[in-house]
């Protein structure tokens, strides 16, 4: 356990320093995740006005921008994109190096992972206080329900790194994991509450939402933060929701690993 | 004169054709892929209309003519500048842009039109059929004089696109390494993907004027509608000297900087 803790900071260390020689590269991908809310925020907002209590889907012009605000902030803490790499390590053959080290090459993704949001918050950060200035977010949520939505987006997280880490692993399959990867973040921008909020999707996209994992890993986590579940017995099923999910993609990930390795046949090797 | 230059872009096409031809499955996932962008814009406009009659004056039907506006640019840009101008920053940075240079035929040209993602004309054409169906809705038949109207101001919009990529890409003779600034132009373009009224003035202003994103996605759009009065003569007229405007800046900055390239072996 402490080989790997060092292991890991090690890596971490590694990952920091590779981050830093591309800061502007990095504040570039980061700022993806802060136009996409506020352009979201702004079509919503004028589709309330139009509306003759100027609401949408029951939110208010103010619950609006807390919404996407929250949202912003959520989907930059929970991102995570080995579906984008996976495919590229295995393609180049870097895969075989890193199978070689004596620690599963999860970690370095999950040290890089890491490595993003550190060295993108001095950016992202003040980022955040203007959007809030300028969007003038309405928050109702107690104490409690917010240290329980800081809960449910750790919860999140880790939830949206294994399973994206999951869907990852098909690329040992295939090697055009694009389309795959498309679909992952299609359905997290729909059913998953990151274009609009639950309340506002029609009929039958609702219910594919509430089967489907990815609510769990955006939506949730906004609405606890927001202090819209008022119901305690509700947030503390969607906090067991995540943690079942959670469990269920880390033992996906050990199965699949192990038939994965099997089929691994170095590209270029 | 013009047969030359229309010579080498069939070259350059068939070249495309054939390097596409050679990877059929992959194509195949791409198109697909393609098609599920195209879903994923039609499925937002279903969610926000779902919720309200009208955005900012905008309705659904009118909405669709945006989608399309929007698919059909964002192919263009993927057809030809984004593969071109991703060429010229590598060019620029490992030097080879000497063998451009050294042909006769005009640098800038030669550069702008290399290569062709040819599949991805999907984009044009399907954006194409959503907007007119968009039109169709509204109208309930396509009139030829919007249809017209609506091929002039695309064609100002992707004018005015292309020069801002040129812009971008010449900013590689003084930075070296900015093959990232794509970025900037995606980030930009993601809010061109709802019509510029839902935001505040001051944005609307800037995206009219600084940065002339309006006249690359609302304003076709709103032309296409099928309804004269939603776009006034005055917007047309600015929309090709726009055009025209930042086709001659954008040409002249490409020449000053390319007085700084300095070749291979330096």
């Amino acid at each position: 356990m402490r080989r790997l803790a060092r292991a890991v900071s090690a890596l971490l260390r590694v990952e920091i320093a590779t981050m830093l020689q591309y800061r502007g590269e990095i504040v570039l991908w980061s700022t993806w995740g802060l136009v996409n809310p506020l352009v979201l925020y702004a079509i919503f907002k004028a589709g309330a006005m139009s509306n003759d209590n100027h609401q949408m889907a029951g939110l208010t012009v103010p619950q609006i921008a807390a919404y996407y605000f929250t949202m912003m902030i959520v989907g930059h803490v929970t991102a995570a994109w080995d579906t984008h790499e996976m495919s590229w390590y295995i393609r180049t053959g870097r895969m075989s190096a890193m199978l070689l080290r004596p620690i599963l090459p999860m970690w370095k993704s999950m040290a890089g992972n890491l490595a993003y949001k550190i060295c993108t918050l001095a950016f992202v950060g003040p980022m955040w206080i203007l959007v809030a200035f300028l969007i003038r977010p309405e928050f109702n949520a107690t104490p409690k329900q917010f240290m329980l939505g800081l809960l449910a987006v750790v919860l999140a997280g880790l939830m949206n790194y294994f399973l994206t880490y999951v869907v990852a692993l098909v690329a040992f399959w295939t090697t055009k994991l694009d389309a795959v990867g498309e679909i992952y973040f299609g359905l997290a921008m729909f059913v998953g509450g990151r274009l609009a909020p639950l309340d506002a999707l029609p009929g039958p996209i609702r219910v594919v939402a509430d089967v489907l994992p990815f609510k769990y890993m955006a939506a949730f986590p906004v609405e606890m933060l927001m202090g819209r579940i008022t119901v305690e017995a509700e947030a503390f099923r969607g906090l067991m929701v995540q943690a079942a999910w959670l469990v269920a993609s880390l033992i996906l990930f050990r199965c699949l690993w192990a038939v994965a390795l099997k089929r691994y046949t170095a590209v270029s090797g | 004169m013009l047969r030359r230059p229309l010579k080498l872009m069939g070259l350059f096409l068939k070249v495309s054709v054939l390097n596409v031809a050679a990877y059929r499955f992959d194509m195949l996932v791409r198109v697909f892929v393609s098609l599920m962008h195209l879903v994923a814009d039609l499925g937002s406009v279903w969610i926000i209309f779902h919720n309200t009659k009208s955005v900012a004056g905008w309705t659904a039907a009118h909405m669709m003519v945006l989608v399309g506006v929007f698919r059909i640019v964002a192919g263009g840009i993927r057809i030809l500048i984004v593969p071109n101008m991703r060429r010229v920053l590598e060019d620029i940075m490992e030097g080879t842009l000497d063998f451009v240079l050294l042909r006769p035929v005009n640098a800038q040209f030669l550069v702008s039109i290399r290569e062709v993602v040819v599949w991805r004309i999907v984009d044009i054409v399907l954006g194409a059929a959503v907007s007119a169906y968009g039109c169709y809705q509204l109208n309930g038949h396509v009139p030829i004089q919007s249809v017209f109207l609506f091929v002039l101001m695309l064609s100002a919009g992707f004018t005015i696109v292309y020069c801002f990529w040129l812009m971008l890409a010449t900013l590689c003779f003084w930075f070296v390494r900015i093959q990232n600034i794509e970025m900037v132009f995606w980030n930009v373009f993601e809010a061109g993907r709802f019509p510029i009224q839902v935001y505040p003035n001051w944005l609307q202003w800037t995206l009219t004027y600084l940065i002339p994103l309006a006249f690359i996605t609302t304003f076709p759009a709103m032309a296409g509608s099928g309804d004269p009065t939603k776009i006034s003569p005055q917007i047309v007229l600015t929309a090709i000297f726009m055009a025209v405007l930042m086709f001659v800046l954008s040409s002249w900055f490409w020449r000053i900087g390319l007085k700084r390239y300095s070749g291979a072996s330096a």
